[in-house]
């Protein structure tokens, strides 16, 4: 289902109202569930925007692939979760700033009750200072008031995840209405790419888990990936970054790779299962997309519904390093 | 902070309020005001108030968190040992406290390493069964228990059992320190400095980062066997202090190059709202307490 500008802007338009009437004490909301798995016979949407660079547009974009997702973050407390495992300059390791930015205000825009952003890197201990690097703390208004470091976030141990008598996880994950994994659309050198699902990796508390999360290598990179995205993948929507992507020898030392879209919705296998096809991946192929498939969320073509634009024209082969290189969709 | 107590609005007497107006009624500090507490920046508080009856409360709350086994948890709520044993250690050295809780958490540290220095990976190793990018022989620290060695505990560790090795010495303490020490040589960078522990990845070189490094030299103060091959981690501090955007960079840089008898510039700016690093800031200024993490004269 395409949706052309004239139907957008209305939706737009009318989301936007509603939002300011609810900051202004209006209506109120059903809460509603934002993900699930389809049922028998069913299909889960996938939105994919183009998105030809990080221009003023980008709010345009974004905010009609969550419409066409038909997400409802009213009075919600979301909790916006982007990649900034690390940082090198030479490279784009990151969620864009503009993208985070962008995502702030339109999730503001459609009366969510309050919207943080929150991570946790993997890598480095100082994360406000990666924060800095990435120009987050720069170029997002009031960074530090709405930012959570989720490495040292206060904790709330759960019971029984992925095997585990007890794991801690912080307190602004456990309390958010919505995550929105703003995840980087990237390959990675261990689990064949790294998108929405994976992007959970920086929920872990580094407080207790270290610099890297090494527990989630002993659990297994494509277990705790979907463990991780059994956790939280129910009240989570995705928006992938695909605007600059990287190729290669993701995460960290890759090399860009333009694919010119945003990758939205609420079935996380599914958007990553779109992400990898428009990588030139075959998603059934893919550890933890085979793990996650019809328990998570589904990864066959024919069971998510392609609204936005068609696939088969955004396709572009990310390089693949040659350990993966039998993940290259025919 | 024996004798003169610091301007308020010096940058040692600016970090210092900022830690006595921001501790938990229970003792401790939290990673930022108001939160709950946890052991790192209550350590790093704690040692950069040495003296003041505010160490005093911390240490309190801290000797609560020790386990049975001899390790402390990281949290009141976190029932997990911790690297973070190794901070205490060096707390109850500072306090000059040698009795059992020292000794069962210095015991405890011994007894902890990596498992990827398990008899199954040395074994798998040594018969090329599988491939490392590191010596699995030498044995390091974990983060937590079950989990493989990094720098950044290892260097906690050497740090305290260094100290520890003046009164506890014994065999087993001297070859763990002699190990790490080996360990963390052999996971540098190709650039000379460290970043979390692995110096390439899939065979590709990983760069180092500048608190990582800083942290290395710290541990490896008193090797003056190495100090040539110590040279490119010198100018990597050198530079990297004046070129980080991280507080927390430039403060780890500034202790380990005052442990290494060097000048560091002055270091600058206000306080940060992460009280972990407002702790080790602390430490850094040129009358603070850096000297807790001295290990010189004490190596195995």
């Amino acid at each position: 289902m395409n949706s052309n500008r004239r139907e957008f802007l209305a939706l737009a338009g009318a989301a936007s109202v509603a939002g300011f009437a609810g900051f202004n004490g209006g209506r109120g909301a059903q809460p509603k569930a934002v993900s699930k798995l389809p049922l028998a016979g069913q299909t889960s949407p996938v939105v994919v925007v183009k998105a030809a660079s990080y221009s003023k547009d980008l709010a345009d974009a974004m905010l009609r692939g969550i419409l066409e997702c038909e997400l409802d973050v009213f009075g919600k407390r979301v909790l916006l979760k982007p990649n900034f495992v690390e940082f090198d300059p030479n490279t784009c390791i990151n969620t864009d700033v503009a993208v985070v930015a962008t995502a702030l205000e339109v999730f503001r825009s459609l009366g969510a009750a309050d919207v943080r952003i929150g991570e946790g890197p993997g890598h480095r201990r100082d994360t406000l200072a990666i924060a800095e690097l990435t120009r987050y703390r720069s170029e997002i208004p009031s960074f530090d008031d709405v930012f959570v470091d989720l490495n040292r976030d206060d904790v709330t141990g759960v019971k029984g995840f992925a095997g585990r008598e007890e794991f801690y996880f912080p307190n602004s994950v456990l309390s958010a209405d919505i995550i929105v994994s703003l995840a980087k659309m990237k390959t990675h050198h261990w689990a064949g790419a790294t998108l929405s699902m994976k992007n959970f990796f920086g929920l872990v508390p580094g407080s207790i888990y270290g610099w890297p999360k090494n527990e989630l290598h002993y659990i297994g990179i494509d277990t705790a990936i979907v463990e991780l995205t059994r956790a939280f993948g129910p009240k989570s929507f995705a928006l992938v970054d695909g605007v600059v992507g990287m190729e290669g020898n993701g995460p960290i030392q890759g090399t860009r790779k333009q694919a010119g879209v945003l990758v939205m919705g609420s079935d996380l296998a599914a958007v990553d299962a779109t992400c990898c096809r428009i990588m030139g991946i075959d998603p059934t192929r893919v550890g933890y997309l085979q793990k996650a498939a019809d328990q998570l969320g589904v990864i066959e073509e024919s069971r998510i519904e392609q609204r936005g634009e068609a696939i088969a024209g955004l396709r572009t082969n990310f390089e693949l390093i040659k350990e993966f290189s039998q993940l290259r969709l025919a | 902070m024996a004798g003169l107590i610091p301007d308020s609005k010096s940058y040692l007497g600016a970090r210092l309020a900022l830690l006595r107006k921001t501790q938990n009624s229970d003792g401790g500090w939290g990673y930022f005001a108001g939160k709950s507490s946890w052991l790192e920046p209550t350590a790093y508080a704690a040692l950069a108030l040495a003296g003041e009856p505010a160490a005093d409360r911390a240490w309190k709350l801290l000797s609560s968190w020790q386990l049975p086994d001899g390790s402390w948890k990281p949290a009141a709520e976190v029932q997990v040992s911790s690297w973070g044993t190794s901070l205490c250690a060096t707390i109850a050295i500072v306090r000059n406290e040698w009795g059992h809780p020292l000794q069962n958490g210095v015991k405890w540290l011994v007894g902890s390493s990596g498992v990827e220095s398990s008899w199954m990976n040395v074994a798998a190793a040594r018969l090329r069964l599988v491939k490392q990018e590191r010596d699995v022989g030498l044995k390091c620290w974990p983060w937590k228990p079950g989990n493989s060695g990094w720098v950044e505990p290892t260097v906690h560790a050497l740090v305290a059992l260094k100290q520890a090795s003046a009164k506890l010495s014994s065999s087993e303490l001297r070859s763990r320190v002699h190990m790490g020490e080996a360990q963390l040589m052999d996971v540098r960078s190709r650039d000379g400095g460290w970043n979390y522990g692995s110096p390439a990845a899939l065979g590709v070189n990983l760069p180092s980062y500048p608190e990582t490094t800083a942290l290395a030299l710290v541990a490896l103060q008193g090797r003056h066997d190495l100090r040539s091959d110590l040279g490119k981690a010198f100018d990597l501090a050198r530079r990297q202090v004046g070129e980080t955007p991280s507080p927390m960079a430039r403060a780890w840089l500034t202790i380990a190059m005052r442990l290494h008898g060097l000048k560091p510039e002055e270091l600058t700016g206000d306080p940060q709202t992460d009280l972990m690093i407002t702790g080790v800031e602390a430490l850094a200024a040129p009358e603070g307490n850096y000297h807790v993490m001295r290990t010189a004269g004490a190596t195995a």
